[in-house]
């Protein structure tokens, strides 16, 4: 039947978990754009025909018209399909970007991104620094409204020696060490997983 | 008005339908039981909806009521509404049929779907917020999409109040990468 395949490429976007990404299904995307090109072929013969048989385009409505609608209807169907999976990924990735901004893409979502995916990823992502450099304010932290503007976090993994925070200190973030840091510094690190908050 | 992008509306929009060709139709190959590209007046096909409506239109075929809106199921939900089982029937129930109620013939439809949703909507509500995850397995899978949607938002809005009652951790590490980390372990 015609536009099942597109219509499994939505499927799949909708048994996905929201805010996951999947693997992009590039075999399947192809696959439905060649039945476009088969679709747009057979409309074209179509319309041929009945111009050939001298008829008006406008105004025949023989079986060959109806032939024709139907790849039309067919068509337009495949690129809605084909448009939501590409246009609701790109909003996972959207929304990816504003958690994870400053840091490159990990790799276990990087091999879940197609070629032009990725581009957007690093595109976006350097617009959106660039925004905020001309702002001069940090529109990723403060994302949950603050209580206080110190909290306690534990580290969870070794980041390093020598971080220098906000307030132009240097830190030690050893592994399994508890701080208590300005929120806006830990947020990063917990939204990467790195820290987690404590709670008194 | 439902947005073009949206994947539930999309899905909708794939149920089949049987409909019954007016008019000869050549060059496609949408008729399993004919042997040409070509589908002849009169031949019953099922459809996918966004074929059928079209057509249906175009008064190039005539779209019958779906099996999942017929007399039977309207006397099972008479019986008892809270436990037919719909997304056997059709996963979109709703969408499905307010999509499907201004083109066939049948004017009792709107108000039919409206009273079911009304008399299983009770029960959804009162099952999310009471049940126990495992007892309610068996409920979940009588649900259409919509209300599985429906049971869902219940249910994360109880949590997040008690959590907001609570006071629990406000920064969470974001959720894409805490999956992820969970099946390498």
């Amino acid at each position: 039947m015609y536009g099942r395949k597109a219509c499994q490429l939505v499927t799949e976007l909708a048994s996905g978990e929201k805010g996951q990404l999947t693997h992009f299904n590039s075999d399947l995307f192809e696959q439905v754009i060649s039945e476009c090109q088969q679709h747009h072929l057979e409309l074209q013969s179509l319309i041929r025909k009945v111009q050939e048989e001298g008829l008006d385009l406008q105004t025949t409505k023989n079986e060959d018209h109806f032939g024709a609608l139907i790849h039309h209807l067919a068509l337009v169907r495949n690129k809605r399909c084909l448009m939501a999976y590409v246009h609701n990924r790109a909003e996972t990735i959207r929304s990816l970007i504003w958690k994870l901004l400053g840091s490159m893409i990990p790799p276990e979502i990087q091999e879940k991104l197609s070629n032009s995916e990725e581009e957007y990823f690093k595109k976006h992502s350097a617009r959106l620094k660039e925004y905020m450099s001309k702002l001069e304010l940090d529109l990723t932290v403060d994302m949950v409204p603050p209580k206080d503007p110190y909290i306690q976090v534990r580290v969870l993994d070794d980041i390093g020696e020598g971080i220098v925070l906000s307030d132009d200190k240097t830190a030690n973030f050893a592994l399994h060490s508890i701080h208590f840091l300005k929120r806006t510094d830990a947020e990063q690190y917990i939204s990467r997983g790195l820290m987690e908050e404590l709670r008194g | 008005m439902t947005s073009y992008y949206d994947i539930d509306d999309i899905l909708a929009e794939e149920e089949l339908v049987s409909v019954v060709f007016q008019k000869a139709v050549n060059g496609v190959g949408i008729d399993p039981s004919s042997e040409t590209d070509s589908v002849e007046s009169g031949s019953k096909v099922e459809l996918p909806f966004w074929l059928a409506q079209e057509l249906h239109l175009r008064q190039v075929a005539v779209m019958a009521l779906p099996s999942c809106f017929n007399q039977r199921t309207r006397l099972e939900i008479q019986a008892d509404a809270a436990f037919v089982d719909l997304r056997s029937r059709c996963q979109f129930f709703y969408e499905f049929g307010c999509k499907i109620a201004p083109l066939v013939g049948d004017r009792t439809i709107g108000s039919w779907l409206l009273s079911t949703f009304k008399s299983r909507y009770k029960e959804v509500l009162t099952k999310a917020h009471s049940a126990v995850f495992a007892a309610s397995s068996k409920y979940l899978a009588l649900l259409s999409k919509e209300e599985t949607k429906m049971y869902e938002a219940a249910q994360s809005s109880m949590t997040a109040f008690k959590k907001w009652r609570m006071g629990g951790p406000r920064f969470q590490r974001a959720s894409f990468l805490s999956r992820k980390r969970k099946s390498t372990e």
